[in-house]
């Protein structure tokens, strides 16, 4: 089928005038009415100089008003850019460069800086009455050619490796491919989607095209900054029967408690990869739920793989399962041949999900977007998506980690991934992440941020200790932080970028000597003195206090040390000999063998 | 694992297709069908200068799927 999402719509509209397509703060619209509305001010754009083939941004809160905005870009053969308001200033003006828009589309309360040179901002709710007086609309604008498909339907800035934003062109195709007949959900009139994703994060896409297209309503969440319980209220409230949700959240609101939605059919979450323990708590408490796993890269058009739990999962991570329809996998190595089942290997999306690369940038397009030596039809792309994965004996692929996630501590090379992977395999590990950290001086070193269990308190000691135990030294952590949560990024997924600049202190002067710990118990006090000061590098002569250190770490540390040894040491026996050999001592005349 | 893509040192070439496509290829690998060569083998960064300035328009030239001609002029205002 070769259509567009604004011809589909249309059909949709014809089909159910009356039904309610979506509702929000700001009241709610029948499909009749959102491609009325959507039709008038598409012709504004058009008015304003918006061509078929530009980009029109869209900067509004979550409200009804918010899609008919989208739909309007999409009705005057735009592509939209959905903009996230709470973004700095700086940053969406760089954006707005780049994609060279000239026509912005905003609510009151974000249109303030929006404008500029060559740039105008149009806030409908003002123009739209002005617009309505004129002569009736000219039928063949917004009716959609179906043979457009092809067409770029929006633009998503995904920031890059190199930290300068990048513009992800996907076509309608991609977006009908996810949403039309789709194999890993089922889809209907009958259906009430959760709209709580910012549209600058792809993950609306499937939210919104997913009821729109479909004949379903679309229940935009409450404006403004919601709190987890107000949000689960609404989706109780308003009867959602499919929700998405990052991550990150999807694991916030499992140790909430997720009960009490019966009309929810389709939880999906993904965006990073999920803990098992929450996936299966998520099962037990919603039996009449579908739990999904959704993985994929914006290139690739919100999904490339869904794995569908109804029961619980008894592998170490989370599978992402099997491509969803339209969307082909393949899992090579680095001659780019395939790799057997089991092997680990890079992941490369084909198929009518991929974008058209990224914005004005041919070259990066060029590199990432690649000739597909299998494809069946001759001429096709692969997206090689820089992760890791595994094929498991039932075909689902097991997501390993970022291929670009390696480093080199030591000339040694290391999968961040799969440090990730040998912490949360622990016992009382429920999430962790693993930054390689470049010090001043230029080398790097690992460093591990752990979230306990449920009620757990890891001992940061214990878990290094257990590492050296699956792990080569070289990729056991410099450090093991113990956090209440991993930050997250806007987009929801943990923002190793903030992790990375977390604990950047060194080891400062102080007046003994370097001298390097000996024996496991001057070993042990030293790393667990790392783990609190928050940097390595302690000398077994070091001073506790001159490091930095109080006596509120002190008492963590005697605690440490009766959980680690089953020693006491009183508090004056630390103080008196505060360093990593005095302490070994005391903890040695307590009984334990050095 | 390093992606063959991703060697700064490697030996590459520039494919295009038949919609106006253009890829990164590694020398190693055998040519995909529906490619052709259209910057013989060189340094990966020669080769990327080349696809910056010969591929402008992203969009692909011909429709992947069918297509009919209508044009995006009757749908302009």
């Amino acid at each position: 089928m070769t259509c567009t999402i604004d011809a589909l719509f249309a059909r949709r509209a014809a089909a159910y005038p009356d039904r309610i397509a979506v509702h929000g703060d700001d009241g709610r619209l029948t499909y009749a009415e959102l491609d009325a509305q959507a039709g008038r001010l598409a012709h504004l754009l058009a008015e304003s100089g918006v061509r078929p083939g530009d980009v029109v941004a869209v900067c509004a809160g979550r409200s009804a008003q918010s899609i008919v905005m989208l739909l309007a870009v999409l009705k005057a053969g735009a592509a939209y850019l959905g903009l996230d308001s709470k973004q700095p200033a700086a940053r969406r003006d760089l954006i707005l460069r780049d994609a060279s828009v000239r026509v912005v589309l905003a609510d009151k309360s974000s249109a303030t800086g929006l404008g500029g040179e060559d740039r105008t901002v149009i806030v409908p709710g003002e123009e739209q009455d002005a617009a309505r007086e004129r002569p009736p609309a000219r039928p063949t604008l917004g009716s959609g050619s179906d043979s457009d498909s092809d067409r770029t339907a929006y633009v998503a800035y995904t920031s890059g490796s190199t930290g300068v934003p990048k513009g992800v062109c996907i076509p309608h195709r991609a977006v009908l491919r996810l949403v039309v007949g789709a194999d890993f959900i089922s889809m209907d009139s009958t259906d009430t989607f959760l709209h709580f994703a910012p549209v600058a994060f792809d993950a609306s896409t499937l939210e919104i095209w997913g009821a729109l297209l479909n004949g379903g309503t679309l229940a935009v969440a409450p404006s403004g900054d919601l709190s987890l319980t107000e949000l689960l209220r609404f989706v109780r409230d308003e009867r959602i029967s499919v929700m998405w949700l990052t991550a990150g959240l999807f694991h916030r609101a499992v140790d909430q408690g997720l009960t009490d939605l019966p009309h929810l059919r389709h939880l999906l979450a993904g965006g990073d990869a999920l803990s098992v323990a929450h996936v299966n708590r998520a099962v037990a408490a919603l039996p009449h739920t579908a739990v999904t796993n959704g993985y994929g890269p914006t290139e690739n058009t919100t999904f490339t793989t869904t794995h569908t739990m109804r029961e619980p999962v008894d592998s170490a991570t989370v599978p992402i399962g099997r491509p969803v329809s339209g969307t082909g996998v393949l899992v090579l190595d680095d001659r780019l041949r395939p790799v057997p089942d089991g092997e680990p290997g890079e992941l490369y999306a084909t198929g009518e999900g991929l974008a058209h690369g990224y914005l004005d940038r041919p070259g990066i397009t060029a590199e990432r977007f690649v000739a597909n030596p299998y494809a069946d039809v001759p001429g096709r792309r692969m997206y090689r998506t820089g992760d890791l994965v595994r094929r498991q004996a039932d075909g689902s692929l097991e997501f390993i980690g970022r291929g670009d996630g390696q480093v080199k501590i030591r000339g040694f090379r290391i999968e961040t991934g799969e440090v990730v992977a040998a912490l949360t395999s622990l016992p009382g590990v429920s999430r962790a992440e693993v930054v390689a950290q470049r010090r001043q001086s230029g080398d790097r070193r690992l460093i591990a941020y752990v979230v306990g269990a449920e009620g757990a308190k890891p001992s940061a000691l214990e878990i290094r200790r257990r590492l050296t135990e699956i792990l080569p030294d070289y990729a056991v952590p410099s450090l093991v932080r113990t956090v209440d949560e991993l930050p997250l990024t806007a987009n929801g997924k943990v923002d190793r970028a903030a992790l990375e600049r977390r604990d950047t202190a060194e080891r400062p002067e102080v007046n003994a000597d370097h001298r390097a710990p000996e024996g496991h118990l001057e070993t042990a006090v030293a790393g667990m003195w790392s783990d609190h000061l928050g940097f390595d590098g302690i000398g077994a002569d070091d001073d506790f206090f001159e490091l930095g250190g109080h006596s509120l770490m002190a008492v963590a540390i005697i605690a440490e040390l009766h959980r680690e040894f089953g020693v006491e040491i009183s508090p004056i026996d630390f103080y008196l000999d505060p360093s990593p050999a005095g302490l070994a001592r005391s903890v040695e005349k307590a009984g334990v063998t050095p | 694992m390093t992606n063959p893509f991703d060697h700064p040192e490697g030996r590459f070439q520039v494919l295009l297709n038949g919609q106006g496509q253009h890829s990164l290829w590694p020398v190693f690998a055998e040519v995909p069908a529906g490619w052709t060569v259209v910057h013989p083998a060189g340094s990966r960064d020669a080769c990327l200068a080349y696809v910056e300035t010969h591929w402008t328009d992203l969009r692909p030239t011909a429709p992947a799927l069918a297509s009919s001609p209508a044009s995006e002029g009757t749908r302009s205002a």
